[in-house]
């Protein structure tokens, strides 16, 4: 992934937008002593990079309350690749890292029964090629969480 | 926060211009809101005020995701925390004021939390471990894991 460098000015706008994704560029302009042209820019090479993403976050609640299911995977080193694909694919996983030493994969669910969850891994990931073995654990709770830090891993806005 | 226990309140149930309104928005959350009135057919202040009730109700919040990248994070690790001997939401406090550990799931399984940690560069591992982590009573076991590719990160339902 290419990163532009970002120099002081990206960072205050980045903080600024944190702070109020509605704020208007003007408003923004004012406040950082720069034009509104200047904002416009600055902002559009930011989504461009995937730095920024303006979007909704919609609370678990609209969601049926589900839980946190995370799914330590560990899998022979030749078909990491391809459950990485396999389990992207799959719409109820919301998030699928590549690790090194713990797990082979973390993969994430957001799952509203037990029994979907068995679902979705014994019927679904576990007889996967590759597959070694599936520690599960269940979030109970978020003490700590900050739904505007990520990787924006989808297509440049 | 609780995921059930603290949104304990009433469900808000969308209309159909609420959810007109989180689609548009969802796409780009920068559409003003005389564009999504335009799109929508009602005016720029039904959609200013419907925003601000869906925020208000907690139901959604329009926000500006920013990368890892952009505040110079390079290296992510997955840490599962086990607590021996003391309690484990007084861990979680300690842990969670330790400004490189961004987020917390407190979780049942082998370990008690399972922690995401971003720092800058390898140097900071030192003061995570040492330092940070390592003034804290009561963690018997940490099992780190170093994210080399994040192949998916979805991150619109979260909790609120």
């Amino acid at each position: 992934m290419t990163k532009p460098a970002l120099d002081e000015l990206d960072h205050r706008i980045i903080e600024t937008f944190s702070r109020d994704a509605r704020v208007s560029n003007r408003q923004v302009a004012s406040e950082l002593g720069v034009t509104e042209g200047t904002i416009r820019t600055r902002l559009r090479r930011l989504q461009n990079s995937r730095m920024i993403q303006f979007t909704v976050v919609t609370d678990y609640r609209m969601a049926g309350s589900p839980n946190l299911v995370m799914m330590g995977i560990k899998a022979n080193p030749s078909h990491v690749q391809a459950l990485a694909k396999a389990l992207s694919d799959m719409p109820e996983i919301g998030s699928v890292v590549l690790m090194m030493g713990r797990y082979s994969l973390l993969a994430t669910a957001l799952i509203t029964s037990v029994e979907a969850a068995d679902q979705l891994i014994r019927r679904k990931i576990r007889t996967l090629e590759g597959v070694q073995d599936v520690e599960v654990s269940w979030s109970i709770g978020a003490p700590k969480y900050d739904a505007r830090l990520a990787r924006i891993t989808g297509p440049a806005e | 926060m609780q995921i059930r226990e603290s949104n304990d309140g009433a469900v808000p149930t969308l209309d159909e211009l609420e959810t007109g309104i989180i689609d548009i928005l969802r796409e780009n959350g920068r559409a003003t809101n005389l564009e999504i009135a335009e799109r929508l057919g009602v005016t720029a202040a039904t959609v200013s005020s419907r925003i601000k009730r869906l925020e208000e109700s907690r139901a959604m919040k329009v926000v500006a995701v920013s990368d890892f990248a952009a505040h110079g994070f390079e290296i992510l690790l997955a840490v599962g925390v086990k607590v021996t001997g003391r309690d484990v939401d007084a861990v979680a406090t300690e842990l969670a004021a330790l400004p490189e550990v961004f987020s917390i799931n407190m979780v049942t399984g082998r370990f008690d939390m399972e922690l995401l940690v971003a720092l800058r560069s390898f140097d900071e591992i030192a003061v995570l471990l040492t330092e940070h982590v390592g003034n804290i009573q009561g963690i018997s076991d940490l099992d780190a894991g170093v994210v080399y590719d994040v192949v998916k990160f979805e991150f619109n339902v979260a909790p609120l």
